[in-house]
């Protein structure tokens, strides 16, 4: 092995790549998009501030006063609380019965789809006994309107069951107060509070990983073809040994991943993750997610391990092939390997010490996304992590040597489309014994 | 003595297909060799043995005094018959590169490159990609590529195909250039014209194995025996069924007629007199395409495809 050469080679991957406008574009798009998608969630949340003007048709005769006083002083509250953050303005109407009910609900009909109103809520003392209430709308996707409005009706009902049995009103506003359960993560460092912004950042990374995998494993598989393609290989492998050809490839195309990352997490860390916290946790204090560098240690670890195996596999389905169509079938074999590793990230959070997460965990082909997910929501055994490290070692070691049999062969091979025995065969015959002198450093 | 690169007995077989049979020859310093023979004698196989691309089954190779290795690889420069570029990277880019895997360091690098693309006339494509340049100059830079870290040995597959005559006259140039300060080069091909005009040693392959080795000169002289260039008032019929010719054929408005072993050449000239007006008559000095004919069939191989 030479490092020079295999500097060279790598030079060449990742000064290319990250010349290209695609690559600045993905690397400023992508957090873009996140951002922008972000915004769009926040900005949708925001508007549920605004106007709800609804027709309360009031059976029970001393409901809809208290109700519209309730969601006044809500709005209030809300206001003084989180700024900038406003629930929804409502404007209640109360309408008297006009003969039947039906007929009420007919005219109130005509009247929300008419656009006059956004919806009515019908106050029926037998249905409230039986704690149910009817609230009509076009629009039944209102979430924190409807959730904010139900729950207004709930309290407001509550005090009148306490009064009627001749409880102090100061009661209920004690019993609405609700015991705040804090989460801690116990350590051998210690306990942290884990606010939910730990676990979130943990599924972003794998998010990333997983992405990552795809995408710079794909591009190494289609880096080797090019260079058949373009015959451009030949000349190259006359000055460098196959094995280093590869092994500088990967090295490149990885070092091209962890500068998107860079850029990535540079963005990621200003702008979208605190957002997001808030955003998922529906405004509640989540805190502003410090990223622990235990997990970045981590993920920078299991991002190389996993990447180096996938890339070997990668780079042995597209030696023996010319083009990209003929390699995609077998392409298909990382592809389920790295999406097993992110579909069992469930199962993994649930329960991360138990059998399966274990299990996947060591398991070399699903390891280095299992893993990750694991340190980051546990603390797995040091003997495990050695284990699942050790275990991705030696399969990356003998997938590569795997990888560049395949290579060697492979990528001066031309014409037609090889089968899986022939591609075997390469493997196993060996270079001649009797007139190839071992491989002198010099 | 010190050869540029020694074959001994090498063998190479994919699956039940011998490439290269029992393949011995030797190239002396210094010298325009050509490694010849029609498409799938086993050429390409034989350089990329040498060059360590494919290892052989058996046999050994001795390039510039000993085994390949890296030094060794760095001296020598290749033009395979498959070559290409990457067409995204800029031409100085690229040939960067290339002199980077070969270990030259940037400033020699950048000199003898910028010599090469003046002296080709290439220097305003310097910042163009790959991709924008026509075949024949994408041919140049491979050409500069081969040699941009001074190798004592260049080995040229094909080197000509694709070229246009102007850029033929060229390269050729190159090479005497290159060879005229005592580098070995060794050229592969199976236009025997070519390397007629160029080698002065040539081993010649056929189905795998050698059949025919030795300088130009030396291999003309030999095989001239029974060789004739007649000028005669018959048909090539005529000419073909005359007793002792084993085969016939018009040549610029004469015929070029090759003798059965054996028949003497005043015997068939006799016969001939009897039979037509000759009008002239000379010893004719063979081409290395009827050398290699009568070598095939010398060797009892029935070699049915026509030499280009």
């Amino acid at each position: 092995m030479n490092g020079k050469k295999v500097f060279a080679i790598a030079r060449r991957e990742y000064v290319e790549r990250v010349r290209t406008k695609a690559f600045w574009i993905a690397t400023l798009v992508i957090p873009l998009l996140f951002g922008a998608f972000i915004a769009i969630q926040v900005s949708i949340s925001r508007k549920t501030g605004g106007e709800r003007r609804i027709a309360v048709v009031d059976l029970t005769g001393n409901t809809a006063k208290p109700l519209a006083d309730e969601l006044a002083s809500l709005e209030a509250k809300q206001a003084t609380e989180a700024e900038g953050r406003r629930g929804p303005h409502w404007i209640l109407e109360t309408r008297p019965l006009q003969g039947s009910l039906d007929a009420t609900r007919d005219a109130l009909r005509r009247e929300v789809l008419a656009k006059k109103i956004n919806g009515y809520l019908v106050l029926d003392s037998e249905r409230l006994a039986n704690e149910e209430t009817d609230y009509y709308s076009t629009t039944v996707s209102d979430f924190i309107a409807q959730t904010q409005l139900g729950s207004a009706i709930n309290r407001v009902t509550m005090r009148q069951k306490m009064e009627a049995r001749g409880l102090p009103a100061d009661l209920s506003a004690d019993l609405e107060k609700r015991i705040d359960m804090k989460v801690f993560k116990v350590t051998q460092k210690g306990e942290s509070e884990e606010k939910g912004a730990g676990i979130l950042a943990a599924i972003v990374f794998l998010i990333l990983m997983y992405s990552t995998f795809f995408m710079y494993g794909y591009q190494v598989m289609r880096g080797v073809i090019e260079e058949k393609s373009s015959r451009i290989v030949e000349i190259v492998v006359a000055s460098v040994r196959p094995t280093e050809l590869m092994l500088g490839k990967i090295l490149g195309i990885g070092l091209v991943g962890l500068t998107q990352y860079f850029v990535w997490s540079l963005v990621a860390m200003n702008l979208s993750l605190p957002w997001m916290a808030t955003m998922l946790a529906g405004g509640s204090d989540l805190g502003v997610p410090r990223i622990p560098i235990s997990m970045l240690a981590y993920f920078i670890l299991f991002f190389m391990l996993g990447y180096f195996l996938y890339a070997s596999i990668y780079t042995t389905i597209a030696a023996p092939f010319n083009t990209d169509q003929e390699a995609q079938q077998l392409a298909m074999i990382p592809m389920m390997l790295i999406l097993g590793g992110f579909l069992i990230y469930p199962a993994v959070m649930n329960n991360p010490s138990g059998r399966v997460a274990v299990f996947f965990s060591l398991f070399p082909f699903t390891a280095s996304l299992v893993m990750f997910m694991r340190t980051a929501v546990s603390e797995p055994p040091a003997w495990q992590i050695l284990l699942s490290v050790a275990l991705l070692l030696g399969t990356t070691a003998l997938l590569t040597w795997f990888a560049g049999r395949v290579y060697r062969v492979g990528i001066l091979m031309y014409g037609k489309k090889p089968t899986i025995p022939e591609i075997l065969r390469w493997v196993r015959y060996s270079p001649g014994k009797a007139a190839q002198p071992a491989t002198r450093a010099s | 003595m010190d050869y540029a690169i020694d074959l001994n007995g090498v063998s190479k077989s994919f699956g039940r297909f011998k490439a290269v049979d029992g393949l011995s020859f030797r190239v002396p310093r210094g010298a325009m060799f050509g490694l010849l023979g029609p498409n799938g004698a086993g050429k390409t196989t034989t350089i990329r043995m040498i060059m360590s691309i494919t290892a052989p089954d058996s046999g050994t190779i001795q390039i510039l005094g000993h085994a390949m290795d890296r030094r060794t690889q760095n001296r020598i420069g290749y033009l395979p018959e498959e070559r290409g570029l990457y067409r995204k990277m800029k031409v100085i880019d690229h040939l960067y590169f290339l002199a980077a895997i070969k270990e030259v360091s940037r400033d020699t690098a950048r000199q003898r490159i910028q010599g090469w693309l003046e002296k080709m006339e290439l220097k305003p494509w310097l910042n163009k990609k790959v991709d924008e340049l026509s075949k024949g100059m994408q041919q140049k830079i491979q050409f500069i590529s081969t040699i941009v870290h001074d190798p004592d040995i260049l080995i040229l597959d094909e080197p000509f195909s694709g070229l246009d005559p102007l850029n033929v006259a060229l390269m050729r140039e190159y090479f005497l250039e290159f060879r005229g300060r005592g580098k070995t080069i060794i050229f592969c091909t199976h236009v025997l014209e070519q390397a007629e005009k160029l080698c002065d040693e040539i081993v010649l392959m056929a189905r795998s194995k050698k059949i025919l080795e030795g300088s130009v000169k030396e291999l003309k002289r030999r095989n001239s025996e029974g060789l004739l260039r007649i000028s005669v008032n018959a048909s090539l019929a005529d000419v073909n069924s005359l007793p002792g010719v084993a085969s016939a054929k018009a040549q610029d408005g004469q015929f070029v007629v090759a003798l059965q072993p054996g028949v003497n050449q005043r015997d068939f000239l006799k016969r001939a007199l009897d039979l037509h007006t000759v009008e002239a008559f000379s010893q004719k000095e063979p081409d290395l395409e009827e050398i290699y004919i009568d070598a095939v069939r010398k060797a009892g191989m029935e070699e049915t495809r026509t030499i280009e």
